[in-house]
C-alpha cells in the first residue's frame, strides 16, 4: 500500500484513480497519486482497469473535420524542423570539412557546424514561438519598440532587454504553403539571417526570442521565406522594426 | 520488456529493407507506400525524423484529435491551437512514444486531452461562458471513408450510448471532468456536492461504462 505520511494513505485509497484517468485531479494532486501509485498495487490495477474506459471517451465527441489550413501550419513547423534536423545531421557527418573553414555561408551545398548549430537553436525558436513561451525578464532595463507591419489589423512590436530580444505579433496571417516567417537583423549593411523561423497561431499570434541583437543593429525585419530559411531576403519584408 | 526491444529493431529492420528495396527497385517514394504501413511502423520513422511519416499519423488522427479538442473547448480557433501544440509537441516528444503503453491513436488523443485541459484552466470562468455561447456553429462530420473509419463510427456509437446509459449525475461528473476540464473539487463546488460523492459517481459510471462495453480494447 502507500507509503507512511502518504496523504492518499488510508480510506480514500482507490478514490483518486476516477478522477486520475478523467484528467480531473489538480496538478499538485496527480503528482502526489502517480507518486502513490508507485507503492500501491490497488491503485494501480483501479487505474489500469478504468484507462481503458477513459481512453474511449473521444469517441463520444460529435466527430469533425479538422480545418485544412491546420495541417498546413503544423507541416510547416514540422517540414522546417525537419529540415533543420537533416541539416544538422549532415554537417556532423562532413565534420572535418566544415572545421576547414566552408561553413554554410561559404558553399550553397555544404552546411557545416554553423549551420548545425543554429539548427537546434532554430527548432528551439520554432519551439518558443509554436507554443506562445516567452523568455523570463532578467531585471534589467526594457525598451519596447513598435513595428511597422504591412499585412492590414496585424500587429507587432520588439522588447529589448539586456542584449536579448522578443518580437510579439498578433493577427498576421500564415505564411503560404511551403513557407515560413524569417527574421532578419540589419546595421550598416545587408540584411543578416538569425536563426529564428516560426509560424503563427491561427489567431496569427507569435511570441519570438530573437537573438544575435548587437549595438550596430539598426532594423530587425521579416520576410516569408522557403521551409528551413534563407541567407538572403528571397521576399519583401512584412515586418519592420527600427532598434536603434 | 525483451519482446518490445525486438519489435523494435524488427520493425526498424524492416523499414530500412522496405526503402532499400524501394531505392534499388527505382519505384518513386510516394505518400501511398507510407500510407500502408500502421502506425507503430510509421512511429519507427517518425522518430528519425521523418516528416512523410508524420503526415500520415497527422492525417489518420487529426479528426479524432481536432473533435475532441472542440468539445472540450468549443471555440473552434482554441481547439484549432490546442490541437496544433498537441502535434508539435508530439512530434518534437516522438522518442517517448511506447509501444507497450497503448496504441498512437490513445497516445495522440491523451496528449490532446491534457493540452485541452491546460488551455481551459488558464481561462477564467467569464470566458467558459463565452465559448459555452459560441460553440455550437459549425459542425463539419467527417467522411466514412474506410473500414476502419466505419467501425470506428460503430464504437463510438456504442461508447455514446454506454455513456448516455448511466444515471444522469454519474454521467454528468464524467463529462463535466473529461470534458469540460473541471476537477473533482471544481465540479463538487458547483454541484453542491461532497467531493467523496463525485468521486464516487466517477468510479461508478466509469465501471458501468466498462461493464456494458464488456472489455474495450484500445481506442481504434
Amino acid at each position: 500500500m502507500g507509503a507512511p505520511n502518504d496523504p492518499l494513505e488510508g480510506g480514500d485509497c482507490g478514490a483518486n484513480a476516477a478522477p486520475y484517468v478523467l484528467g480531473a485531479l489538480s496538478e499538485a494532486e496527480c503528482e502526489a497519486f502517480r507518486r502513490h501509485m508507485d507503492s500501491c498495487a490497488i491503485c494501480r490495477e483501479e487505474v489500469a482497469s478504468l484507462q481503458v474506459v477513459a481512453a474511449t471517451l473521444p469517441a463520444a465527441a460529435p466527430q469533425l473535420s479538422a480545418p485544412r489550413e491546420l495541417k498546413q501550419r503544423v507541416m510547416s513547423s514540422v517540414h522546417a524542423e525537419a529540415a533543420l534536423i537533416a541539416a544538422s545531421e549532415r554537417a556532423r557527418a562532413s565534420s572535418p570539412r566544415v572545421h576547414g573553414g566552408l561553413g554554410w555561408r561559404g558553399s550553397p551545398r555544404t552546411l557545416g557546424w554553423r549551420h548545425a548549430g543554429a539548427a537546434l537553436a532554430a527548432v528551439v525558436v520554432i519551439a518558443l514561438a509554436a507554443i506562445g513561451l516567452t523568455r523570463g525578464a532578467t531585471g534589467g532595463p526594457v525598451r519596447v519598440v513598435r513595428a511597422q507591419v504591412l499585412a492590414p489589423r496585424a500587429s507587432a512590436s520588439v522588447r529589448l532587454q539586456d542584449g536579448g530580444a522578443q518580437l510579439s505579433i498578433a493577427g498576421l496571417p500564415q505564411p503560404t504553403r511551403g513557407r515560413i516567417y524569417e527574421v532578419w537583423l540589419k546595421g550598416a549593411g545587408a540584411a543578416q539571417p538569425t536563426d529564428a523561423l516560426f509560424t503563427v497561431s491561427s489567431s496569427g499570434a507569435a511570441t519570438v526570442a530573437v537573438p544575435g541583437i548587437t549595438h550596430a543593429t539598426r532594423e530587425l525585419m521579416v520576410t516569408s521565406e522557403p521551409l528551413g530559411g534563407s541567407r538572403t531576403p528571397t521576399s519583401a519584408p512584412v515586418i519592420i522594426a527600427r532598434v536603434s | 520488456m525483451e519482446s518490445a526491444v525486438i519489435q523494435k529493431l524488427v520493425g526498424a529492420v524492416t523499414m530500412a529493407v522496405m526503402f532499400r528495396h524501394r531505392r534499388q527497385s527505382g519505384e518513386p517514394d510516394p505518400a501511398g507506400r507510407l500510407r500502408m504501413l500502421a502506425d507503430e511502423e510509421l512511429m519507427h520513422l517518425v522518430y528519425r525524423s521523418d516528416a512523410g511519416a508524420f503526415e500520415v499519423i497527422y492525417d489518420r488522427h487529426a479528426d479524432a484529435a481536432f473533435s475532441l479538442a472542440r468539445r472540450m473547448c468549443a471555440q473552434h480557433a482554441l481547439a484549432e491551437d490546442v490541437v496544433q501544440e498537441a502535434f508539435l509537441s508530439l512530434w518534437r516528444s516522438r522518442a517517448r512514444y511506447e509501444r507497450e503503453r497503448g496504441s498512437v491513436r490513445t497516445w495522440v488523443l491523451g496528449i490532446v486531452h491534457n493540452r485541452a485541459i491546460d488551455a481551459l484552466r488558464r481561462r477564467t470562468v467569464r470566458d467558459r461562458g463565452i465559448a459555452r455561447e459560441e460553440g455550437i456553429e459549425e459542425r463539419l462530420v467527417a467522411p466514412e471513408r474506410t473500414d476502419v473509419e466505419y467501425a470506428r463510427r460503430e464504437e463510438a456509437g456504442e461508447i455514446r450510448e454506454a455513456l448516455a446509459q448511466l444515471p444522469p449525475e454519474q454521467s454528468h461528473v464524467i463529462e463535466l471532468a473529461y470534458f469540460g476540464g473541471m476537477t473533482h473539487t471544481q465540479i463538487a463546488a458547483m454541484l453542491d456536492t461532497p467531493v467523496g460523492t463525485v468521486k464516487g459517481r466517477m468510479r461508478l459510471g466509469l465501471a458501468k461504462m466498462r461493464m456494458v462495453l464488456g472489455d474495450p480494447a484500445e481506442v481504434l
